[in-house]
């Protein structure tokens, strides 16, 4: 039988441009992965390969031993450019998962509400993305993501775009969240500091065509303590795989 | 300061800007003192002639008026019914534009006008109004929905995609509601077209009414202050159908518009 959730074996070519080079791993069910790379690797590509938006050129990416699908399998994507949908009112955007899949408009409403209490929006169903500030609307990403509740949650870069004060609190509520609905998470940055904080497991990638260098196993108790020695040891050296000098 | 305030601040000035146009004009035409420009008072005293009395053949103005209406709506209505749905397939299927680019836009270029003897050849009465309208209305309709399937965010597309969304979900959900406010504004710009193209229409459809029509009876005889009425009436009848359109594109989108939590 297949044990891992997810089972990764690919490279990605775009014309005679080496993108990700035999990057091969497995995820398995219930765990925080970060994967972590330097700017411009080829993080978007690889997240976009997991979800089955992008084929890889060489080898696949097997969900439950099949080749992953979004007609097929549950999963959700936290995209890094905003992605809510500018004509939705909140409720409407978070209904919209449930309702590709399948469910009645009542139950769906009903999971809507709920995700967005999650998420710490209720009061805020009907207004549009307009309305709220940046960080409000990525709460809503990931709110839209949970409501299906996927088998699979990638975030690519989620907090990317966001003032520094906003990513901390965003990394807080996403292990708040987390810890309250253990999705299968597969998390990727470019920020060693936000690897550290949400991982069970990271993966370190090389600069482009990406490679994995190297992976830890994160065990420090949550809620973790940035200023910890422990996490201070396991940031630099992690930094030092990154080639960043600090 | 309110909106309403605001609001009335700017309809006030505007007042003033014609208030001030119609000075100038008064001024440049005493100046002038020739028939051919006429003042505001006779471009007035034309209007009212033309409203109780109608024109040299009696025809009233509101029938010249309906009648160009009438025919603008058609054309306007014929161009939106190809334009949009020739638009949007292009667009979601690029092949299908790329591969008759070098008989569409071509067509693009060609003035209505200089169809107006094809028209007279291949179309009788009403069909040569509606066509010429079309002529001018269709491009701008078309060209705006066709770009702006291109424009669509393509993380849209993709938040539907990974859900499992089937094609035409994504198009009706997602494509659709992306593209209508542009396809709006290409609207609003083809019935400002149609109606720059009405007194080409007019030229030959044949019938002795139509504000264009009556522009060329007059033209005829040399009366300037006619004319001019009838200039003024396409001018501001184009202006009120364009602030109809853009107070109904506000109240349909209204997700587009700013509005800050209070």
């Amino acid at each position: 039988m297949h044990d891992h959730l997810l089972d990764v074996n690919i490279t990605k070519r775009f014309g005679n441009m080496d993108v990700l080079t035999d990057i091969r791993f497995q995820v398995e069910p219930n765990e925080f992965l970060v994967i972590v790379g330097p700017t411009g690797c080829g993080k978007t590509t690889l997240s976009n390969v997991l979800s089955g938006i992008d084929t890889a050129t060489v080898g696949a990416v097997k969900m439950h031993g099949d080749k992953v699908d979004p007609h097929k399998h549950n999963l959700s994507y936290i995209f890094q450019e905003p992605s809510c949908i500018p004509w939705y009112t909140m409720l409407e955007d978070v209904t919209m998962g449930p309702i590709i899949k399948g469910q009645s408009k009542e139950q769906a409403e009903a999971r809507g509400r709920e995700v967005i209490k999650l998420v710490g929006l209720e009061g805020y169903e009907d207004y549009y993305p307009r309305q709220i500030s940046g960080g409000m609307k990525q709460r809503v990403a990931i709110a839209r993501a949970y409501a299906t509740n996927p088998d699979l949650l990638i975030m690519d870069e989620p907090f990317g775009h966001l003032d520094a004060q906003t990513r901390y609190l965003m990394q807080i509520e996403i292990m708040r969240i987390w810890e309250q609905d253990r999705k299968t998470v597969v998390f990727i940055t470019n920020n060693i500091e936000e690897a550290v904080y949400l991982a069970s497991r990271i993966l370190v990638l090389s600069k482009l065509p990406a490679t994995i260098k190297c992976e830890y196993v994160i065990d420090i108790p949550r809620p973790r303590d940035l200023t910890d020695p422990k996490f201070l040891k396991i940031r630099a050296e992690i930094t030092r795989e990154c080639e960043i000098v600090e | 300061m309110d909106k309403r305030t605001n609001q009335l601040k700017t309809v006030a000035y505007n007042l003033l800007s014609v208030a001030i146009v119609a000075l100038l004009w008064t001024m440049f035409a005493a100046w002038q003192n020739s028939p051919y420009f006429p003042s505001p008072a006779e471009i007035w005293k034309a209007f009212v002639g033309l409203a109780t009395k109608g024109d040299i053949e009696g025809v009233s103005l509101s029938a010249h008026i309906w009648a160009s209406l009438v025919r603008i709506f058609a054309g306007f209505v014929a161009a939106c019914v190809l334009g949009i749905p020739l638009g949007l397939a292009m667009g979601l299927w690029p092949k299908l534009y790329n591969r008759t680019r070098a008989i569409l836009e071509p067509i693009r270029f060609i003035p209505p006008i200089a169809w107006i003897p094809m028209a007279i050849v291949l179309l009788v009465g009403f069909g040569r109004y509606v066509f010429l309208i079309w002529l001018g209305a269709f491009f701008p309709i078309f060209i705006t929905t066709l770009l702006s399937v291109t424009r669509v965010n393509p993380v849209h597309v993709n938040v539907a995609k990974v859900f499992g969304a089937k094609r035409s979900y994504i198009i009706r959900k997602i494509v659709i509601p992306s593209v209508l406010p542009d396809i709006a504004t290409g609207m609003r710009v083809g019935l400002g077209i149609a109606w720059m193209c009405i007194v080409a229409a007019e030229m030959i459809g044949g019938e002795m009414v139509g504000i264009g029509r009556l522009i060329l009876k007059y033209a005829e005889l040399l009366r300037m202050g006619e004319i001019i009425v009838g200039m003024l009436v396409i001018g501001i009848i184009g202006f009120i159908m364009n602030e109809i359109f853009i107070m109904v594109e506000n109240r349909l989108f209204r997700w587009r518009s700013e509005v800050s939590i209070d």
